[in-house]
């Protein structure tokens, strides 16, 4: 019987070398494994890195630039004095503020043409200031009225426009004229709540949102599908009259 | 001019006073909230008016500049940590 | 208090606002003679402006742009410039803080001295209340690590 016992304890002493060896093979070839996908991804990091360095230095130095003079303006407009001594504070601040978060004010930037969107920017503006005062005067009537006609609603409706500048841009135009708040964007879809009928009616038909579209330059794509479609009706028409 | 913008400065601090009402008896304290930050939005204006009345508008500005930006962080502030605290 | 928030509209006007916020506070401190304002006050501003960056942006973010290691050190530079140049007056010859003496190392005249002594600790000033409000806020917020 001590016979049985001793092969018994043998066997499981070799299982639990074995077991180890295992496990230290194991461990062994993960730690290679790792080591390749280290080098691999590293590889892949300087090849990117060798592709988008040109440009993003150079987006890197319109973004400083850009918003050292935007915020130059402002401190001219700020500080009343023109002379040597405030200028050059002036020029030390910014470049400073410009240095610290020029990737905070052009994050993002898909838009080729500023200068346009400036300028269609600036020409929104009155329009915007007209509805204000006609919204005004409605919610005013309504409140004043002793029966107070109003229809509280939350609306939901998926909006064309594509990047966040212009969903805010929708959301604080719809939160600024009274009647309606724009409670939440969840995806592209804008949940707004209306005050009336009247103003849920003014607000669905689109005009705003076809007005910051326009200003942004989106929502004015030309599908590929449509061309393609249009393509062989128009070589038909080509063959009819050349 | 000046008893203008003197008799428009005591209509907003009424209307100071209404929006008060809510900043006190507000069941919830994001009723208080809302509260405090339309008061804010009126304080802005009632400096602007002060600064009309007593001739020195770029001295004011610059305060309600201040307290304008102060208003929008604190509010965004208090916000954040109500929402992290489970009130909203 | 920590999370970034997940709302668009905050989170792009926060990030469009906070250059204006930080050219708008180193204003208040370059004009402290001329209107309201000061070390102290701008300083404040300054500081808020990070803290909405923390609120709107993560603190892991913020951290990136603004570490830990870099608010003490500013901490610490903003009470050199302070107490540097009071003991430097006091080195050239006059009281702590006395800045008529400047001019003998700055070729302007004693009264000229004075106002760009005071410029001087207002910037030091500002510098050191921005670096302490942003370590205190991101003390608390993550509990004291």
């Amino acid at each position: 019987m001590e016979v049985t016992l001793l092969v018994h304890a043998t066997d499981q002493a070799f299982e639990i070398i074995e077991n180890a060896r295992r496990q230290a093979v194991e461990l062994l070839n993960s730690t290679v494994g790792l080591a390749a996908e280290e080098q691999r991804w590293l590889e892949e990091k300087r090849i990117r890195a060798l592709f988008t360095g040109a440009q993003a230095v150079k987006t890197r130095r319109l973004n400083f630039l850009g918003t050292f003079f935007i915020l130059f303006f402002v401190w001219c407009i700020l500080s009343g004095h023109f002379d040597a001594f405030h200028l050059s504070l002036g020029v030390i601040c910014c470049g400073l503020v410009a240095h610290m978060s020029h990737d905070l004010l052009f994050a993002n930037v898909r838009f080729v043409d500023m200068r346009t969107i400036a300028k269609r920017f600036i020409a929104y503006i009155p329009w915007l200031l007209g509805q204000i005062i006609l919204a005004n005067i409605h919610v005013a009537g309504l409140a004043l009225n002793p029966k107070m006609p109003i229809d509280p609603k939350i609306i939901r409706f998926k909006t064309k426009l594509e990047s966040d500048v212009s969903w805010v841009t929708l959301a604080n135009s719809i939160t600024l004229t009274p009647g309606t708040i724009t409670v939440d964007i969840k995806e592209g879809e804008f949940f707004v709540h209306a005050l009336s009928k009247k103003v849920a009616r003014d607000l669905l038909s689109g005009e705003m949102e076809d007005r910051v579209a326009h200003i942004y330059m989106e929502a004015d794509h030309i599908y590929i599908q449509d061309v393609l479609d249009m393509a062989h009706i128009y070589g038909l028409f080509r063959g009819i009259g050349g | 001019m000046e008893k203008f913008f003197l008799g428009i400065g005591i209509g907003l601090c009424f209307l100071v006073l209404l929006c008060l009402y809510r900043g006190i008896f507000g069941p919830t304290v994001l009723n208080r909230l809302a509260g405090i930050s339309a008061i804010g939005t009126k304080t802005l204006v009632i400096l602007l008016l002060m600064g009309f009345i007593y001739d020195r508008v770029d001295m004011f500005m610059d305060i309600s500049m201040v307290y304008a930006i102060l208003n929008f962080i604190g509010t965004l502030a208090v916000a954040k940590y109500l929402e992290t605290k489970g009130e909203v | 208090m920590t999370r970034a928030t997940d709302d668009v509209i905050i989170k792009t006007v926060s990030r469009i606002f906070t250059p204006f916020i930080q050219i708008f506070a180193l204003y208040v401190i370059m004009h402290g003679h001329h209107s309201p304002g000061g070390g102290f006050q701008g300083g404040v501003i300054l500081g808020a402006s990070f803290i909405l960056l923390v609120i709107t942006q993560g603190l892991d973010r913020t951290r990136r742009r603004f570490s830990q290691k870099l608010g003490t050190i500013f901490c610490s530079v903003g009470l050199l410039i302070y107490s540097g140049i009071g003991i430097l007056c006091l080195i050239l010859g006059g009281n702590y803080l006395d800045y008529g003496k400047l001019n003998k190392i700055l070729p302007v005249i004693a009264a000229e001295a004075r106002s760009l002594g005071i410029l001087g600790i207002e910037i030091g000033v500002g510098i050191g209340v921005m670096a302490v409000m942003y370590s205190i806020f991101s003390d608390i917020v993550t509990g004291g690590e």
